[in-house]
């Protein structure tokens, strides 16, 4: 049930961040009345996120709100790359502590870490070729045509002449001779496979591993199918 | 309407103003009312295979641009009073044909004739493109050697893709393969493709097999196309072409090289 006289939105500001650089607060106090003088009316009134980050030693927060508030600035709370400890003490005491859109230093680089060792590792960031639907074209494909299959399998009813090119982003099915060019996987993924009734292509190619006719010598002229095992390509009988 | 047959094949040389004489003739010989168009402008060969060019005044393009009717460009062959021919222009250039003005002189010579037959100039640019584009048959005429193959190939994509029925999602064009300028001695050697070897490649429907012979050299120089020759292996091929295209199943000949008895080879040549 929705509330009649109130609702919380998300909304962004844009606040000014006061870096603070050390915590002698007679130095704060005269840096800030030296910038208030170059124009007042700018800075009266104005909400400020103090930055912390800075400092390597600890800090007397409600003396800093009690000066931010004197010299005429709206206290909104403290902000920086801090530790968890250094936060909570904040809060404990009574003051906010604003989170920019950015994670915490330290966590970010570690997060950054997991995430290249995990795509390291993967080989792609595409679906599985199960998830493809298939694209059918019935009919012969002739020498200069090109059909491409765009996230999805392509099944042709037919032949591929040389000089013809068929390409896939999952797998290539094709119930024909197979004399021209053959792309499978072509968005990166290793797993496609490409099956015909006649081997005998120009060129065929999986995640960008390619044999070109000479390399089809085991089932060259029989029905084969070609996958890739460890970035190398292998063919087999299919029946 | 007529039926817009184009003889066409990609590969240059490989017979196709040879085949649409002597189907433009062989048909008109039925009885039929035929007009045969030489779509090779600026190289234009059609008006030489069947006799005719000396008496061509006005051609396609004179006709496209208004400079003369109908009427006045087609001549009517000597021989079969229900065939005519339209000749190309030597003189100017192809760019003078555009889909627009040529599907009106198609839809024009529609109304009188049975079949038109369209002789396509080789390649797959614009001329070609133009011969093809209204067809709603199309005669592949093919060696029986690689490169041909590969040529025909590519224009049957093109008849698939680029016509007028592709462009408008009609029925497709009704494709027909004629080999032509076979030896079934070569072939038996091994040194040359068979029918079913290109067939296999083209898939295509074959219409006929027409053996290399001597006697077209001798028609094209006489501008007697050789479907007159009856005597000779090709005008009895082409023959039986004629009769599979008005529908009657003929059995294929020459496929086989003869095998000449102990008499001829002792006697004959």
């Amino acid at each position: 049930m929705a509330d009649a006289s109130i609702e919380f939105k998300g909304t962004s500001f844009t606040l000014s961040v006061l870096h603070i650089k050390t915590s002698e607060l007679a130095d704060i106090r005269a840096d800030l009345i030296k910038k208030i003088a170059q124009a007042p009316d700018f800075f009266y009134l104005v909400p400020i996120v103090v930055n912390i980050e800075q400092l390597n030693c600890s800090l007397d927060y409600q003396a800093i709100k009690t000066l931010i508030e004197e010299l005429k600035f709206t206290f909104v709370g403290f902000t920086g790359a801090v530790d968890k400890e250094q936060r909570k003490q904040i809060r404990e005491l009574g003051f906010s502590f604003v989170n920019t859109s950015k994670a915490d230093h330290s966590e970010k680089t570690a997060i950054v870490q997991q995430t290249v060792a995990k795509e390291s590792l993967s080989a792609a960031v595409v679906p599985e070729a199960h998830l493809y639907t298939d694209k059918v074209h019935r009919g012969q494909i002739r020498s200069g045509q090109q059909i491409y299959a765009k996230d999805q399998n392509l099944v042709v009813i037919g032949s591929v002449s040389a000089g013809a090119e068929v390409i896939a982003d999952g797998n290539i099915h094709i119930y024909g001779s197979l004399r021209g060019r053959a792309i499978a996987g072509a968005k990166g993924h290793h797993k496609a496979q490409i099956y015909c009734q006649n081997l005998e292509a120009e060129l065929v190619s999986i995640n960008g591993n390619y044999w070109l006719s000479e390399s089809m010598e085991q089932h060259w002229g029989t029905p084969a199918f070609i996958n890739l095992t460890d970035s190398e390509l292998t063919s087999s009988k299919l029946i | 309407m007529a039926r817009i047959i184009v003889v066409t094949s990609g590969k240059g040389g490989v017979g196709k103003t040879t085949s649409s004489a002597a189907i433009g003739l062989g048909l008109a010989l039925k009885g039929h009312k035929v007009v045969l168009i030489d779509f090779d402008i600026g190289l234009r060969n059609l008006d030489l295979i069947m006799g005719c060019e000396r008496r061509v005044v006005y051609d396609f393009v004179n006709v496209i641009n208004g400079e003369a009717t109908l009427n006045q460009a087609l001549i009517k062959d000597k021989r079969v009073s229900s065939l005519s021919i339209l000749p190309a222009s030597q003189t100017r250039d192809k760019d003078a044909l555009n889909k627009e003005n040529v599907g009106k002189v198609l839809e024009e010579l529609g109304e009188s004739y049975d079949f038109i037959v369209c002789d396509s100039p080789a390649g797959i640019e614009a001329g070609a493109m133009m011969a093809l584009y209204y067809a709603d048959e199309a005669v592949v005429t093919t060696n029986p050697e690689v490169s041909s193959v590969r040529d025909s190939d590519r224009i049957l994509g093109m008849l698939a893709s680029r016509s007028r029925r592709a462009e408008l999602g009609l029925d497709p064009i009704k494709e027909h393969l004629l080999l032509t300028r076979y030896s079934p001695k070569r072939v038996e050697e091994g040194e040359m493709l068979s029918v079913e070897d290109v067939e296999d490649i083209l898939s295509i429907p074959l219409l006929g097999v027409i053996p290399e012979s001597q006697a077209v050299l001798k028609a094209s120089n006489a501008g007697e196309p050789v479907i007159l020759d009856t005597e000779s292996d090709a005008g009895k091929a082409y023959q039986d072409v004629i009769d599979r295209l008005l529908g009657e199943t003929v059995d294929f000949r020459f496929l086989v090289a003869e095998k000449k008895g102990i008499f001829s080879r002792m006697f004959g040549g």
